[in-house]
């Protein structure tokens, strides 16, 4: 099995790391470079800094026992979506930002790939982990709107990854496709 | 019978609520700013919340396990940006 992590900064690498106990080839996908300041809220580590944030996941997890992983250090585009994702088994969105998203489930929707999205509110105090059958993005406030900053909101990233990774992991071992609703104070399953 | 989750600044508050029809999203603003202005919600008692403090939020509706009508009040998740 091919488990797609299409970006990994705070929310995809949280969750990665949760699933390296799954028997698949974890691939991930990011054109992004590890900077400083994303130490505090994403799994890198300092002799990442400076690196495609794909590539230094993929280092890193290669150092544990038994994990299979691959890294594409690319922007996600309508020229390169079916390349990179036609040998997926799984999706899972953790872009930040809407238009990535809404070109990953576009591609989902016509390749019948299965696609689960994790995301973070601006303030960092509620989460939703939803499956792309149920897909529909909220609106945004203002144009280009923030989503949560640095590591301010590292306990709910923590948990939205972890509530993704049991989700992934329901997928892989069940074929169950659980939504579910995160905050600080609960994790409630929405729909299956 | 239903339930009304509101979700606000990290915590999270479920009350029963008695509908007797479709309650749009706008009362379901309105209703969640004054139950939790006057402490109706259970662990979430904001008597001075701002008159726009739900404006922005989203309003989502599920079946529970039995049924019954889950109403959820919650901040957007604008999948980025």
């Amino acid at each position: 099995m091919r488990i797609l992590f299409c970006g990994v900064g705070a929310i995809g690498s949280t969750a990665a790391v949760l699933c390296r106990n799954l028997e698949a080839t974890l691939v991930f996908i990011d054109f992004d470079r590890v900077e400083s300041k994303n130490l505090l809220a994403q799994a890198f580590v300092k002799p990442s800094v400076g690196k495609n944030k794909a590539e230094a996941l993929k280092l890193q997890l290669l150092n544990l026992h038994g994990v299979k992983a691959e890294a594409f250090g690319v922007r996600v585009t309508r020229d390169n979506v079916a390349a990179l994702c036609a040998n997926a088994d799984l999706l899972v969105d953790c872009f930040d930002n809407q238009a990535s998203r809404l070109l990953l489930s576009d591609f989902a929707r016509t390749a019948g790939k299965p696609l689960v999205h994790g995301a973070l509110a601006a303030d960092g105090t509620f989460g939703l982990v939803r499956w792309d059958e149920r897909f529909v993005p909220d609106a945004e406030d203002t144009a280009g709107q923030a989503t949560c900053e640095g590591g301010a909101h590292l306990p709910l990233i923590g948990q939205l990854g972890a509530t993704l990774a049991r989700v992934v992991q329901d997928f892989v071992k069940h074929g169950t496709r659980r939504d579910a609703m995160v905050s600080l104070v609960a994790v409630t399953p929405t729909a299956s | 019978m239903a339930t009304l989750n509101i979700t606000y600044n990290g915590l999270s508050s479920d009350l029963p609520l008695e509908l007797d029809g479709h309650v749009s999203d706008g009362d379901v603003r309105r209703i969640a700013l004054e139950v939790v202005r006057s402490g109706g919600a259970p662990g979430l008692h904001i008597a001075h919340l701002r008159e726009d403090a739900f404006v922005h939020y989203v309003v989502d509706r599920f079946r529970g396990p039995r049924g019954d009508e889950r109403i959820y009040l919650r901040p957007k998740v604008p999948f980025g940006a």
